[in-house]
């Protein structure tokens, strides 16, 4: 409403002199005229055109420049889940290879308790019997494995969802930006690894769409 | 308790299975088999003449809660005794267990003292339904 208040006053002497031309059967004055107000309002549009364009430009740097969201989808999020993979992993081997000793261990117990002298000392008995149990509660430990790895899968799971989350998202921002010049195709083709399917010739195009309108607008 | 009894541990963690697997061994029970989840085990069960279950909950593609609803539905697996052994430890998963007809619930981090009386519990209850 201001805007429009104020191009009427900016355009009120040109008007009234177009009225003038008409009012004098002026044809040549008022044609002038008349290329002049059309002139006046292309170079508004001009104007609104150029600082909508620009700003639209600087929201989709500003998504490519973020440099960490790529990398966090296509290299950080994978690498946690590996990292927790062979968390899982190396729990497991410990675990394993502690029950390879403890049932390697049992039969020992066995040998000592038998050799030598019997019946056993009441001391010796009673240190092989704590031996037994001592075995078994390292066993029982190992369930440690499992209750942390339940956990880590857990958070496995949390990583995959975060990482659908963040290639959806860059496939949103991989098609609508591609105004970055020689930048955008580097971006666009780092994400392909992470998210299969994105339409790179749509922000080819896009691309091409931004280019016209910006070389229209003279810039 | 009869040695001769046959055991199937389903555990999705191989380490479980050993620990159980080892338990059981010191109780003196050696026919002991094992399966990764609840889908894997349901066919052992069925083809197979297994005597008691200890079964994890929380399984990929069959959780434990499945393999128990599964048993108790299939006409000649319903008396199977079936022993959860489980980190799941919410009142009212241990209720949706009772009600999906569970013999008894263990919960991880477990004693073997605690197995042991919960094993003994069941197959005595098992021997007073058979005689």
């Amino acid at each position: 409403m201001v805007d429009n208040e104020r191009n009427l006053e900016r355009l009120r002497p040109l008007l009234e002199r177009l009225t003038a031309a008409v009012g004098a059967d002026d044809a040549p004055e008022f044609e002038r005229l008349l290329d002049d107000l059309v002139h006046a309002r292309r170079k508004d549009l001009f104007a609104e055109l150029r600082q909508l364009t620009s700003r639209v430009r600087e929201a989709l740097n500003s998504f490519q420049l973020n440099a960490r969201f790529a990398d966090l989808a296509e290299r950080e999020v994978p690498d946690a889940r590996q990292r927790l993979q062979h968390v899982l992993q190396l729990t497991d081997s410990a675990a394993h290879q502690t029950m390879d000793l403890i049932e390697r261990c049992g039969p020992l117990v066995e040998v000592l308790a038998t050799a030598g002298a019997q019946p056993l000392p009441a001391a010796a008995r009673a240190a092989a019997s704590q031996l037994r149990t001592n075995l078994s509660e390292v066993l029982l430990a190992q369930g440690y494995q499992d209750l942390t790895g339940q956990i880590v899968r857990g958070v496995i799971r949390l990583v995959d969802e975060v990482e659908a989350t963040l290639s959806s998202l860059l496939r949103i921002v991989g098609e609508t930006s591609a105004c970055n010049g020689a930048e955008a195709p580097a971006v666009v083709n780092g994400y392909g690894p992470v998210v299969p399917g994105v339409d790179h010739g749509a922000a080819v195009s896009s691309q091409q769409d931004v280019d016209a309108l910006l070389s229209e607008l003279g810039l | 308790m009869s040695s001769e009894l046959r055991f199937l541990v389903v555990d999705d963690f191989s380490t479980m299975r050993r620990i159980v697997k080892n338990l059981l061994q010191d109780l003196g029970f050696a026919n002991i088999a094992e399966a990764d989840d609840g889908k894997t085990a349901l066919p052992m069960l069925q083809n197979g003449n297994f005597d008691f279950v200890i079964t994890d909950w929380n399984m990929p593609l069959m959780p434990g809660l499945d393999l128990l609803k599964a048993i108790r539905a299939d006409e000649r697996l319903k008396a199977l005794p079936v022993l959860m052994v489980t980190a799941e430890a919410k009142r009212e998963q241990i209720v949706e267990a009772a009600a999906a007809g569970v013999s008894g619930y263990v919960v991880k981090p477990f004693t073997a003292e605690v197995l042991k009386q919960k094993l003994e519990k069941i197959l005595q209850a098992r021997a007073a339904t058979v005689s």
